[in-house]
């Protein structure tokens, strides 16, 4: 026993001697130190905050399953800096009439696996994620696709029940080889025809992706791509400026960016992202159903202030549903400015007058009083909230806050257990996916109940509708109208972070996120 | 003896299907489905209700716990939701991670604790008594994660000298390498990725044994048998190490076994911030998701270890005092 404990000890010993002894050269010490595993040489070491739920590009609903399935797999389309569709597995395409879109495919392309890609694959996969056994999360956003044909062995024709404008921007999901798919081990294993092949998956803590020299655009400049999970932000910062990490994106503190940002080693991109924080209001809510207290809530956010002081200038202050990064954003909606004096004006017009002289407001012996509700995952919407409450309890709400945790906070919003309630909305490639669910009265995300037969009438509009000035004139109009009722009320445009070694070249910061730039990006020595 | 242990492992059998039920119930209770996780904000309604009969949440949870019930007594841990693997796998992948911070941060703490702990008693009321008692009261009001990320900052950003998250190879492969191939390079990098968490675990565990073994060891160097032995001319020395320090272990091998205990439930806080994919990640991460199988077999398997190691340091009770016996 004496003898075991001593050897250990001797062991411990000798590891702390020699790690002091290799503190010298950090970085090429880290970079062989992390994972023990194959990781030197041509590497780009990412580090990202969740492990992927699956790798199966059709079921992908977290932002790790993501930038696993956009270097692995290709769409149809890949969408630029700017949200337009750009040929990626489909070559060209046409609409001969608003119901069709006939796709003509690359034909050079092949699988990992050695397999041709044909029109076939694309049928495969449509028809799985509107298979409604399969459970594919965004199956909403392909629905009113009738039917994929397949013209020949390299043209597929997409015919909608109705037009669909939104639609191309969906096209981007990776298409999967319908040999493999069917198989029950696909979502760890996935085959697809991208820029890398996944070679190891270790369970939450590292994937490993090689080159795969017959990608169609051309051979990757990076031979090896590995992805870490480093669940804590704060750690994952550090990873960076330990050398563990080469590239780290959103989510990250806010408070961390200026520090990585006045280092010379590191280049900080800051975006706005494809997302905003709202407030959800809740009509069906005797309180929050009344229009003067929406109203008087809105006129009490310090948007500047949550925005400068609580995100650190990360995020913007938001002003309507429609997203800066969209070309659907219009500057002509302003939304409802931060002055408390007109908030209690609104609230006193309504009837809410402090009787008692408790700092209370009453009406009919019935107390002003608000919950806000929030989810414990974002630090900065705890605060934010909190800071909220005092905004509000100071116009003479009494207010309260209650905080989550994301499974149980998502079951209050669907099952409407809530007044007002601090979330948001990310990947809002087009209005569509912004307005149409959140604001339909059919709408499957109407949370709140929001109803406006007008604002209904928009969005079916703005849906059919295939120009995208006349798209943008529509859309306009209608956040325009949710703005005002404030069905929402827009706090913040969700900001996009991206920080790496300035070694790094080539690598093209998206707004959505997306790591399909990888395929070009390298680190130069 | 035998009998004894014997007689101890059928008594877990209640107390398990007991923390089943316990967990199972818990965990239906609260609010939140696998189903609202796995098709995410954007679902309709009807296609969370749909997933939901599929999944077989919409039985009644009498059924739900019986099915469950019949499952683990045939050592059934289930398939995982969100996973599709079976859970006994997911755990027994996770178990090496946390078996092996477990370990390595139990040996720092004694590394630290016994010298410490005896120096302070020995020395009682003088500076060195003041400065250990200093380190104990410091490193339990320290919060954890705090304490790693400071250990983050300061050797691996700062200095460079250990990685600043994640796990090497199992140990165990290091073993392996270094016995096959006669490196010590896997080992060493395995070693150095262990090291920061399990001194940050470590250093939040000595200081309550070392509390623990300074009292003990206050006591017993007051007993009669201690005071002969001196007036008999024993060397201090021996006195202290060998007749009172094995004295005093008794209290010190309960207060070590239950924080063992504890580790092995995976040191949830640690493990998410250097992203040690042990079980205490896999159970947050699986609670997060509500993929209520890992989290079941999880609270299970936890049980067992300590239930386990509770029998051990029971056992070595009577190893240490033999007055102790277990008929």
């Amino acid at each position: 026993m004496k003898k075991i404990f001593a050897g250990i000890l001797v062991l411990f010993v000798a590891v702390v001697l020699a790690a002091c002894s290799g503190g010298d050269d950090s970085a090429t010490e880290s970079s062989n130190g992390n994972g023990g595993s194959n990781v030197s040489g041509d590497v780009i070491r990412v580090g990202l905050d969740v492990d992927p739920g699956t790798m199966d590009p059709r079921l992908a609903n977290d932002s790790s399953a993501s930038r696993v399935t956009e270097i692995v797999f290709d769409g149809l389309v890949e969408l630029d800096e700017n949200l337009v569709p750009q040929p990626a597995l489909a070559e060209s395409w046409e609409n001969p009439d608003e119901l069709t879109y006939i796709f003509h495919l690359r034909e050079d392309v092949t699988f990992h696996d050695g397999e041709p890609f044909t029109a076939d694959d694309v049928k495969f996969t449509f028809d799985s994620i509107l298979d409604e056994s399969f459970n594919a999360p965004y199956r909403s956003l392909y629905e009113p696709i009738e039917s994929v044909n397949v013209v020949d062995e390299y043209t597929v024709e997409i015919k909608t029940s109705e037009p669909y404008a939104p639609l191309l921007s969906y096209l981007n999901i990776g298409i999967v080889p319908e040999h493999l798919a069917d198989n029950a081990d696909f979502a760890n294993n996935p085959v697809g025809t991208g820029p890398y092949k996944m070679t190891d998956w270790k369970r939450g803590s590292e994937i490993h992706f090689e080159a795969n020299a017959e990608y169609f655009n051309g051979e990757p400049a990076t031979e090896k791509i590995v992805y870490y999970i480093i669940p804590d932000n704060t750690t994952r910062v550090s990873a960076l400026e330990a050398g563990d990490i080469d590239l780290l994106h959103s989510p990250v503190s806010p408070q961390d960016i200026g520090r990585i940002e006045s280092d010379d080693r590191f280049v900080v991109h800051q975006t706005t992202g494809l997302g905003h924080t709202y407030l959800n209001f809740n009509f069906e809510d005797p309180t929050i159903g009344e229009e003067a207290v929406r109203v008087a809530i809105s006129h009490a956010v310090n948007k500047e202030s949550i925005a400068n002081d609580i995100y650190a200038g990360m995020d913007q202050p938001g002003k309507s549903p429609l997203i800066p990064s969209s070309w659907a954003y219009t500057d002509a909606i302003e939304g409802y400015e931060y002055n408390p004096e007109l908030a209690q004006s609104v609230l006193e017009d309504a009837g809410w007058v402090d009787e008692d002289g408790d700092g209370i407001r009453e009406r009919d012996g019935n107390k002003l009083s608000v919950v806000l509700k929030t989810h414990t995952e974002d630090p900065n919407r705890m605060q934010a909230v909190e800071f909220l409450q005092y905004e509000l309890q100071s116009i003479g709400i009494d207010t309260s806050v209650e905080t989550q945790e994301w499974p149980s906070f998502q079951e209050s919003m669907q099952t409407g257990d809530y007044q007002v309630a601090l979330l948001g909305w990310l990947n809002l490639v087009d209005p569509d996916r912004a307005m149409f669910n959140q604001f339909h009265s059919e709408g499957g995300s109407n949370y709140g109940s929001y109803s406006n037969p007008e604002v209904d009438e928009l969005l079916e509009k703005g849906r059919t509708t295939i120009d995208q000035n006349e798209r943008a004139e529509i859309y306009a109009q209608a956040a325009k109208i949710v703005t005002e009722e404030v069905a929402y009320n827009v706090v913040l445009y969700q900001g996009y972070v991206v920080m790496h070694v300035k070694e790094l070249e080539g690598f093209t910061v998206h707004p959505g996120g997306y790591f399909k730039s990888l395929r070009d990006a390298k680190i130069n020595n | 003896m035998k009998k004894y242990i014997l007689r101890r492992l059928l008594q877990l059998i209640p107390v398990l299907l007991g923390i089943a039920v316990i967990s199972f119930l818990l965990l239906h209770m609260i609010p939140g489905d696998p189903a609202t996780v796995l098709l995410g904000q954007e679902a309709t309604p009807e296609e969370i209700e749909r997933l939901q009969e599929n999944l077989g949440l919409n039985d009644p949870l009498p059924v739900q716990l019986f099915n469950y019930l019949g499952s683990i007594v045939t050592f059934d841990l289930g398939t995982s939701i969100f996973r599709g693997e079976e859970v006994s796998t997911i755990i027994l992948t996770a178990l090496p991670a946390t078996i092996e911070l477990a370990v390595c941060s139990l040996l720092i703490s004694l590394i630290i604790a016994v010298p410490l702990g005896i120096i302070a008693a020995v020395r009682q009321n003088t500076f060195l008594d003041y400065f250990s008692m200093f380190f104990a009261q410091l490193g339990i009001s320290m919060p954890v994660f705090w304490l790693g990320v400071l250990l983050i900052m300061g050797f691996s950003v700062h200095l460079g000298w250990f990685p600043s998250f994640g796990r090497g190879e199992p140990l165990t492969e290091g073993f392996i390498h270094l016995f096959t191939t006669g490196s010590f390079s896997v080992l060493f990098a395995s070693l150095k990725h262990l090291f920061l968490p399990a001194l940050s675990l470590g250093v939040m565990g000595s200081a309550m044994i070392t509390r623990m073994i300074r009292s003990t060891m206050i006591e017993v160097l007051d007993m009669d048998y201690i005071r002969t032995m001196r007036a008999g001319g024993t060397i201090e020395f021996l006195i202290v190490m060998k007749y009172a320090f094995r004295n005093a272990l008794l209290p010190v091998i309960t207060i070590v076994g239950l924080q063992f205990g504890n580790l092995l439930g995976g040191a949830i806080v640690t493990e998410t911030i250097f992203g040690w994919p042990g079980l205490g990640s896999l159970v947050i991460s699986s609670i997060s998701q509500r993929d209520f199988p890992i989290v079941q077999g999880v609270v299970l398997t936890i049980a067992l270890l300590f239930a386990l190691v509770n029998l051990i340091v029971d056992l070595l009770y009577a190893r240490i005092n033999p007055k102790i016996r277990h008929n």
